[in-house]
């Protein structure tokens, strides 16, 4: 009743200021409009101004009919409206001439309908507006005309406090059967925590007493449910998800054709739909884990605070549901209050912004055991096989990896779960998923490695396909990546202390690390050793074991991590022997990054002992790398001392002449057809093919420079051409 | 469906010295906490060994239990058949607030049944009564007080004056759970891992979906595993001499087809001599151990026990029921399916009973 008593003040003296806010708002208007005086004594002669001030200057209780006057200025308001939409002075001036009823309510529903704005709608006139709706005698019909057409322009009304500070005023309205689903809407939009109140939800159980279950009123109180869950309790049938109607009908191409001839392009409010969770797929699951639970503000913990002191503390807080756009997340970021069911937070992109720098323990656990329980409840405990395949299942694993993604982290609960699973995996079931999944634990301690991941992958690994070893491959060295780069992020130079994960804190000394990354290293040795020997060398799976490779002999360099361990002979020779060239340059790259690495490491072993590489690891290279260039340049392959031996009798039982050379980079399988190719542009006279000529002093530079040219870098690297 | 009955009294008697001798294994004094303890590097990430059954049971026998619980709620427990879920950690559950959860709960039952209309909760017309209460004396050290709920409704047609009938009731409990695995948990969050519910199904999911809003917790199914019905087998056996079993009844499924289920019922007192015969030669060695001798039974014993019950089947029937499972497991004292329904018909051993399905609730926790 206050707030009526004082508008109606205000709106019998212009000059009276709702408050010192729009006093000064007023005079930012005032100089606006001595502005304008100015444009228009420029434009004197302009008749749509001269209509204007028709509008606004005409005495109460002029006639109608019959007055050509008003007619004509009428129509030229009109055109103006329809054509390029009526500034802001022209809309206050119209609706106060509309809504004052100074000429009878004759004209009012066609000025309400050629109010089109060319931009903003003055927030004063709406206000004022709202007044002239209880002062005068406005018909019903023309007062829901007036509400659906703020409903229709609210987002281009410039400001909207003052609207809210009439809210108990607008909220009278609401008794009014035949305005009530409008008002509600208008509510609904304006509605702000501060406006929900006890007596107001009263008043709207009330009315949904004597009207039934109405939409508009569920829609209201759904958001006050919103605001305060402790003052409403509803259920909201699943049917009943769609939100207000539209009531744009009037002005809607009209509206559209003056924004799109002024180039601006408001959105219209009017299709504001519930933040409730989009209906999830029709079809009836019977296990519903893996739904995501609705974002939801907390009810209980309010309940403790007596409706008295709800005040300050509890409504400093913004609950997270209210949160619609990064802005506002920025702006609340100190006192957003989680919602009641963390695993909400997995739907809601901008709720995972604010997860990122959640380090509330209790908060990442509620989200954790949800995980887990949705996770063991789908894959493990359901007995029946049928709904494991389900599209749910999918889009709620690829929902998890873009989470964990984002995050730059796995969640605890999928990894423990992970550990159980491996056991019971069949390798192919949602293989990629869980391949990702499993590239995202963090590291493991090197005492539970075996156990948890190697038992298990050993076993999937040699019983599935070529298909599951690559993917398995290339998990691996996704998953050694992860590890070096929290290290490399994570290790200080003196606190060798690394929180890996930290939510959970483990610490883990650095050569608790190295362990963990040694013993990954080397089960992967293993395994490709394996690998390639079942799959017959393949050339795909021995280029997953490469990229491999390619993380492992950077380690110092690239990660900062004191080991370096070489590849085993399983994986060397088939790669050295491979009958394609790129495999023979890669593993040329990987050993000239591994002597940069080994170089490196030696040069500042010597200034800080920062650790210590063993005379093994350097022996092993070396041997390599003498292997690898004598085999390729120098042509010794069966020489004595090389890693291949065969027996002398062997070899010449092989009537290979001049076996020593069948390895060099004329006569290795993987580069004969360039050799052949060189031998054509060389000598493209000769007709007796002599590659072994090739082997001079002069061919054989520009043979490696030919190489080299054809894009096989690592070549290049290990001996470079003279 | 073959369902091959082996009443009391039939005229094979279970052999006593049917069961192989077996070689006592040292009774191990491991609890699961050891392996919880040994991944607590792990922080919140237990590995699928860290938890495990325990393999040494303390026959706990409450005398007192009369004494200690409420008359009316031990009747009620003692009443019902619960189905029987595991319930995650709640999120800041406090037991001081019973009163006003019981507010909430029948306002949200009540707004549930009424799709669409807001409730008004202050001047709230129930037609559903919720009633939260504690049961004092039914946790161990380390757990929480259990809480019992109760939902009171009127028919809808009833008189004014006809009283409110009890149509659901429930209650979640935690008997000496796992004090390593609850004391890893921060202290806003209060453990009562087993939820046991007899009523209509509806009114249970949605009693579930009002705890799981608010205290942000999972409730899933919680089955009675073959290993605890065996357990079961065994341990209400072992009552026999204070209170008389009636009978041990054994239903298995034997994975056939057709499914093939069998109902294995054992004369109390032959059922008891075969226990007997199996705890033999342990006594010694329990005596050693400074235990009262008969309060630990271990799980060799329980296997070796459902050993005997099989062989003498086989003997008979010639069908080798180990490579089934155990459906229900029922005595006088009680009973036990799989799909997770459990009748404590005796308070005495209700301690002993929770225990043990506290554990399995425990050991479905996803983290």
């Amino acid at each position: 009743m206050a707030e009526m008593l004082h508008l109606s003040v205000t709106s019998g003296s212009d000059s009276s200021a709702l408050s010192d806010q729009s006093a000064s708002s007023r005079v930012g208007n005032r100089s606006l409009r001595v502005a304008e005086k100015e444009r228009r004594k420029n434009e004197a002669e302009d008749p749509f101004v001269a209509a204007l001030k028709y509008f606004s200057d005409v005495e109460a209780g002029t006639p109608v009919v019959g007055n050509d006057d008003f007619e004509n200025n009428l129509v030229l308001v009109e055109k103006v409206a329809y054509s390029r939409g009526l500034h802001p002075e022209a809309i206050s001036i119209m609706l106060e001439f509309a809504m004052s009823l100074r000429m009878g309510t004759t004209p009012c529903v066609r000025i309400l309908k050629c109010l089109i704005p060319a931009s903003v709608v003055p927030q004063e006139a709406v206000v004022r507006a709202w007044v002239w709706l209880t002062v005068g005698k406005i018909p019903t019909s023309t007062q829901i005309l007036f509400i659906k057409w703020v409903l229709t322009v609210f987002d281009m009304i410039d400001g909207k406090d003052h609207l809210r500070a009439v809210y108990g005023f607008i909220f009278s309205f609401v008794t009014d059967e035949n305005l009530s689903p409008f008002i509600c809407h208008v509510l609904y939009l304006l509605t702000r925590k501060e406006s929900v109140r006890v007596f107001r939800v009263r008043k709207l159980l009330e009315l949904q007493l004597k009207l039934g279950r109405q939409p508009y009123l569920l829609h209201l109180l759904s958001l006050y449910k919103v605001f305060c869950p402790e003052l409403v309790t509803l259920s909201i049938p699943s049917r009943l998800r769609s939100g207000f109607k539209n009531h744009n009908n009037p002005w809607k191409s009209a509206l559209s054709a003056v924004q799109k001839r002024n180039g601006c392009q408001v959105p219209s409010s009017t299709s504001l739909l519930f933040t409730n969770k989009d209906k999830t797929a029709s079809r009836k699951r019977k296990h519903r884990h893996l739904e995501l639970p609705a974002l939801r503000s907390v009810t209980i913990q309010m309940d403790q605070t007596a409706s008295s002191s709800i005040s300050s503390n509890s409504r400093m807080v913004v609950p997270l549901v209210q949160v619609h756009s990064f802005a506002e997340l920025l702006e609340n970021i100190h006192r957003i209050e989680l919602p009641a069911q963390m695993g909400s937070l997995l739907g809601s992109s901008l709720a995972l912004q604010y997860l990122d720098c959640v380090q509330d323990e209790s908060a990442l656990l509620r989200l954790n055991f949800w995980l887990g329980f949705a996770l063991h409840e789908e894959f493990l405990f359901c007995g029946d096989g049928a709904s494991q395949t389900s599209e749910e299942a999918l889009l709620f694993l690829n929902k998890l990896l873009s989470t964990q993604h984002f995050l730059q982290e796995g969640f605890f609960s999928s990894e423990a779960f992970l550990y159980k699973f491996l056991n019971f995996w069949d390798g192919s079931l949602f293989r990629p998923q869980i391949l990702d999944l499993l590239s995202n634990i963090p590291v493991v301690p090197s005492t539970k490695i075996g156990q948890l991941l190697f038992e298990p992958l050993m076993q999937l690994f040699f019983t599935s396909s070529l298909f599951f070893k690559c993917g398995l491959m290339e998990c691996l060295n996704s998953m050694l990546l992860k590890w070096l780069t929290w290290h490399s992020v994570y290790a200080l130079e003196d606190d060798l202390d690394i929180s890996l994960n930290s939510h959970t804190s483990i610490n883990m000394t650095l050569s608790g690390f190295k362990d963990s990354v040694m013993k990954l290293i080397h089960f992967v040795g293993r395994l490709a050793s394996v690998g390639l020997q079942l799959e017959g060398c393949h050339s795909v799976l021995l280029s997953f074991i490469l990229d491999f490779y390619e993380t492992v002999c950077d380690t110092f360099l690239k990660y900062g991590l004191p080991l370096v361990v070489v590849p085993p002979p399983g994986v060397f020779y088939p790669a050295l022997m491979a009958t394609d060239p790129v495999s023979v340059d890669r593993l040329a790259y990987i050993m000239h990054r591994y002597k940069v690495n080994l170089m490196s490491a030696k040069t500042q072993e010597k200034v800080t002992e920062a650790f210590y590489i063993s005379r093994q690891t350097i022996r092993e290279f070396n041997h390599y790398m003498v292997v690898m260039v004598n085999c390729l340049w120098n042509s010794k392959m069966f020489h004595p001392g090389m890693g291949v031996q065969l027996g002398e009798e062997l070899l010449l039982r092989s009537n290979v002449a001049q076996h020593w050379r069948s390895f060099d980079l004329i006569h290795h399988p993987a580069f004969l057809s360039y050799a052949v190719d060189f031998h054509q542009r060389c000598w493209p006279a000769r007709r007796d093919m002599d590659l072994n000529s090739i082997k001079l002093a002069k061919p054989w530079s520009w043979y490696l420079e030919y190489l080299y040219s054809q894009g096989y870098d690592g070549l290049k690297q290990i001996v470079p051409a003279h | 469906m073959l369902n091959m009955e082996q009443h009391r009294g039939s005229a094979v008697r279970t052999p006593i010295n049917g069961v192989p001798v077996q070689k006592r294994s040292k009774s191990y004094r491991l609890s699961y906490g050891s392996c919880l303890g040994a991944a607590s590097r792990f922080g919140f990430t237990p590995t699928l060994t860290a938890r495990r059954f325990s393999t040494t049971r303390r026959v706990s026998k409450l005398h007192n239990v009369k004494e200690k619980i409420n008359a009316d709620q031990l009747a009620l427990l003692v009443k019902m058949e619960w189905k029987l879920s595991y319930v995650t950690p709640l999120y800041q559950f406090r037991h001081t607030k019973l009163k006003s959860y019981s507010r909430q709960l029948s306002v949200f039952i009540t707004a549930e049944k009424q799709q669409g209309l807001a409730v008004d909760v202050d001047r709230v017309q129930n037609s559903y009564r919720v009633s939260f209460s504690l049961v004092h004396g039914m946790a161990g050290t380390d757990d929480a007080e259990t809480v019992l709920i109760q939902v009171h409704s009127k028919h809808m047609f009833a008189k004014k004056d006809e009283p409110q009938k009890l149509i659901w009731s429930g209650w979640l409990t935690c008997m000496n759970g796992n004090s390593d695995y609850l004391g890893s948990l921060p202290k806003d969050f209060i453990c009562l891992p087993l939820f046991g519910s007899s009523g209509p199904e509806d009114l249970t999911s949605l009693v579930q979906s009002w705890f799981k809003q608010n205290f942000d917790c999972c409730i899933g199914p919680l089955e009675i595993s073959h290993t605890s019905l065996q357990w079961l087998a065994a341990l209400w056996t072992n009552c026999h001499n204070e209170d008389n079993i009636q009978h041990l009844k054994l239903i298995w499924s034997l994975p056939v087809a057709p499914p093939l289920q069998i109902t294995y019922t054992v004369d109390p007192q032959d059922a008891w001599d075969l226990w007997g015969s199996v705890r033999k030669g342990s006594g010694a060695e329990k005596v050693r151990e400074e235990e009262e001798p008969g309060k630990i039974i271990d799980i060799d014993e329980v296997m070796s026990f459902m050993q005997g019950l099989n062989s003498h089947f086989y003997k008979h029937f010639r069908l080798d029921l180990s490579s089934g499972s155990l459906k229900e497991v029922a005595t006088s004292l009680g009973s036990a399916k799989y799909n997770g329904k459990i009748k404590i018909s005796n308070s005495k051993y209700m301690i002993t009973t929770l225990t043990l399905l506290t554990e399995g609730a425990l050991l479905k926790m996803p983290i």
